[in-house]
């Protein structure tokens, strides 16, 4: 699989190109700015783009905006966007344009290194993945609304996680339940909430991001 | 006895010398001892030449012999080196007591009334000889002379200029200088009320004039502005009596029969119909300057006129003057909040992380499992440490703030709070980035309080701007009721956006909705941040 990086910080992206390495991804090209970010992404095609929200000339949220930019040009190039902070609002333009293939995460969630590397391949393959941050901020703006209300403790925590892009057997991992109770759980949120229940993981994603995002 | 050619002839010199004086006077005194030695040397000789012209208008009878000329100069350039900066008001000092003792020479015949033949500068005059008209001018030109001297020369920050006035000398200046006209005003006034009908002349006038001198000088220092409203009055009012006094109206203020008797009206004594046109020249010049001054010192013709008054500048200072307070207060405390809180928080946690990596260092070769856990926990503190850092930096800048500007921050703000936020954002470009900060701070905070305060779910942010106004009016359709000064951080927030200038107002009826609305003057930039 061959990966784009592109981060300002030479020793984060020393240890990002070292990690992703490690775990047998091929590096296509590691950049340090916006502008050879997006040259990157629109010459080499990668299967995924690792990009960090702010990047050289401006310093603001340039790497972003390369990454909006390449995903016009290209629809549905995956990108896996990192930062120091998330952002509702930048989460809501990564959405936007509904084609999947998209990660919002803090960095932090690099020193998980497994899950960081999942997140790598969802994305790669299409998969949409949310920081919890995201997902917790969305569910505590709507949490005192209809019909969010009448979901069961246990079905707000699998409501998160799939927010979050979690397939069912990660999510069944997670709560230490198997997956046959996960599904249910699914079904009946989906039915709570109105949504047309969907078994592809990565419309079912942007089915409750939407929702959550109303 | 000096004849009047030299007098002239040493005052064309003086003059000279003085405006070189007032010129030399404020610069950097010389550093070396041989330089203020000559300096000494070179005052002394200006001021002795300033005082041989000035000289022989005092009665220095009471000196004895011409002494006077040599220690005179020494004394005053003596003063003069001591001073620094006294040229100026020295020699006012002297011309101006000079202008009135002619005015009270002219009016009683002398004011100790020593002798029938009295000196008064170049003048040598018996009662009612030629000359004698002429000492009314050369007073008021030495009055002109002292008070344009003192205009140039007073400096309201020396000592002596604090000594006299105390805590006035900050705020009156030009004010004062303006009222110092009250003292020519008040004595012409009195000149023409004829008060030795009343105190009859000597003693009795010496007496009046030390009593009105003292009140006028009150006045002046109480209120100078108020004096110089009254001398601005005043003028006017000599001026229009002028004209009544040369005309036929009223015997008393009319011609006088004889010729040697005469009407005094400020510089002119008036005695006969060339006389009388002149005096109503003056009466003319007098409104006229009067006319010129009102303006300037009484506030209420100034507004009539549509100038910025005076007391609008004043309240504006106040204001500034509280807004720089808050804002220098504000930086300060948040200065402190930050140190405290990375003191307690990211630094500590930093410390802790060293010494659990420090234990893993030992652990590892005799128990392994030991030295992973406490890895792991390493791992932990490093993630607590990075979400405390972001939290601050959220709380001192918003990271959008810094990418987008107000808009797109307001609109994740919108996002971010747990209500319905509708965000109506009209604002194609960016702001100072000042005003940036402090009015996101102020919407977060409104926002906030409608959190917590309005029991509903439903709220609207609209930002626009328009004639270099920002405005951003943050509705809530709930209980209403709020009030700034209840402390509700509203009061805070308003006195943040003074700073900029800004204001805020708040309606909030029972009942609601409450609608907070903040304007801030401020520019918007056009070019908006460009896309990569």
């Amino acid at each position: 699989m061959r990966v784009v990086v592109a981060e300002d910080l030479f020793l984060l992206r020393e240890g990002l190109v070292r990690l992703l390495k490690a775990h047998g991804l091929e590096i296509a090209a590691a950049v340090d700015s916006a502008p050879g970010l997006l040259e990157a992404m629109l010459e080499c095609r990668p299967d995924v783009a690792i990009v960090d929200v702010r990047l050289p000339p401006t310093f603001t949220d340039d790497g972003l905006r390369a990454a909006l930019e390449a995903r016009k040009q290209i629809p549905g190039l995956p990108v896996l966007v990192l930062s120091q902070y998330v952002e509702q609002l930048y989460a809501r333009e990564l959405l936007a344009d509904h084609a999947g293939g998209v990660g919002y995460l803090l960095k932090d969630r690099v020193f998980n290194d497994d899950q960081f590397i999942d997140a790598v391949r969802t994305v790669a393959a299409g998969g949409t993945m949310m920081d919890p941050d995201v997902v917790a901020k969305l569910l505590g703006r709507r949490a005192k609304d209809e019909p969010l209300a009448r979901l069961s403790a246990r079905e707000r925590e699998v409501l998160e996680l799939m927010a979050e892009g979690r397939s069912n057997s990660a999510i069944a991992q997670r709560l230490f339940v198997t997956e046959k109770a996960v599904s249910k759980h699914s079904t009946s949120i989906f039915s709570k909430l109105d949504l047309i229940p969907s078994d592809d993981d990565n419309r079912r994603v942007l089915a409750v991001l939407a929702y959550l995002n109303s | 006895m000096i004849t009047n050619f030299q007098l002239v002839l040493a005052g064309t010199i003086g003059a000279g010398a003085a405006a070189i004086w007032i010129r030399t006077g404020t610069r950097e005194p010389p550093k070396t001892l041989r330089g203020r030695l000559w300096e000494f040397c070179w005052r002394t000789a200006l001021l002795a030449i300033c005082i041989l012209v000035i000289g022989p208008f005092w009665p220095w009878r009471t000196l004895g012999s011409g002494n006077w000329i040599l220690v005179v100069p020494l004394a005053i350039g003596l003063l003069a080196f001591l001073l620094r900066r006294p040229a100026a008001w020295i020699i006012a000092a002297v011309l101006i007591p000079l202008g009135f003792y002619g005015f009270v020479m002219a009016r009683d015949g002398g004011f100790w009334n020593a002798a029938p033949v009295q000196q008064y500068g170049p003048l040598h005059f018996g009662d009612y000889s030629m000359q004698y008209y002429l000492v009314l001018p050369l007073a008021y030109a030495l009055l002109l002379l002292g008070g344009w001297l003192l205009w140039r020369g007073l400096n309201f920050r020396s000592p002596i200029t604090r000594l006299v006035l105390g805590p006035l000398a900050d705020q009156v200046s030009r004010t004062l200088l303006w009222s110092l006209l009250l003292f020519p005003v008040v004595f012409m006034a009195a000149a023409l009320l004829s008060p030795n009908l009343w105190f009859g002349s000597g003693v009795a006038a010496a007496a009046w004039t030390v009593a009105l001198l003292a009140g006028t000088t009150l006045l002046i220092r109480r209120s100078p502005r108020l004096a110089a409203s009254v001398a601005t009055g005043g003028l006017i009012l000599l001026g229009v009596v002028g004209l009544f006094v040369t005309s036929t109206w009223g015997h008393r203020l009319g011609l006088p029969e004889t010729p040697d008797q005469y009407e005094l009206y400020g510089a002119i004594a008036v005695s006969s119909q060339t006389m009388a046109a002149a005096a109503r020249v003056q009466g003319l010049i007098l409104i006229g300057f009067g006319l010129w001054l009102a303006p300037r010192t009484i506030p209420q013709v100034r507004q009539l006129l549509g100038w910025a008054s005076d007391g609008e500048l004043i309240k504006r200072v106040q204001r500034l003057t509280e807004s720089r307070a808050v804002a220098v207060d504000t930086a300060a405390a948040d200065l402190r909040r930050l140190e405290r809180n990375l003191h307690d928080g990211a630094q500590a946690r930093l410390v802790a992380l060293g010494m659990n990596l420090r234990a893993v260092e030992r652990l590892i070769p005799a128990n392994p499992e030991a030295a992973l856990a406490l890895v792991a926990e390493a791992r932990e503190t490093s993630a607590r440490a990075l979400n405390e850092l972001r939290e601050l930096v959220r709380g001192v800048h918003p990271p959008v703030l810094a990418d987008r500007g107000l808009g797109d921050a307001i609109r994740a703000l919108a996002l971010d709070t747990p209500m319905n936020v509708e965000a109506d954002i009209d604002l194609p470009g960016r702001l100072a980035a000042p005003v940036e900060t402090a009015c996101y701070f102020a919407a977060a905070e409104v926002l906030t309080n409608a959190v917590k305060h309005s029991g509903t779910r439903d709220a609207r942010v609209a930002v626009s701007h328009a004639d270099g106004l920002l405005r951003i009016a943050i509705t809530d359709f709930g209980v209403g009721g709020a009030d700034p000064a209840r402390g509700s951080g509203l009061a805070g927030v308003e006195k943040r956006l003074a700073t900029f200038d800004g204001i805020l107002a708040v309606s909030s009826p029972v009942g609601g909705p409450t609608m907070v609305v903040m304007e801030v003057p401020c520019a918007l930039s056009s070019q908006k941040i460009s896309s990569c």
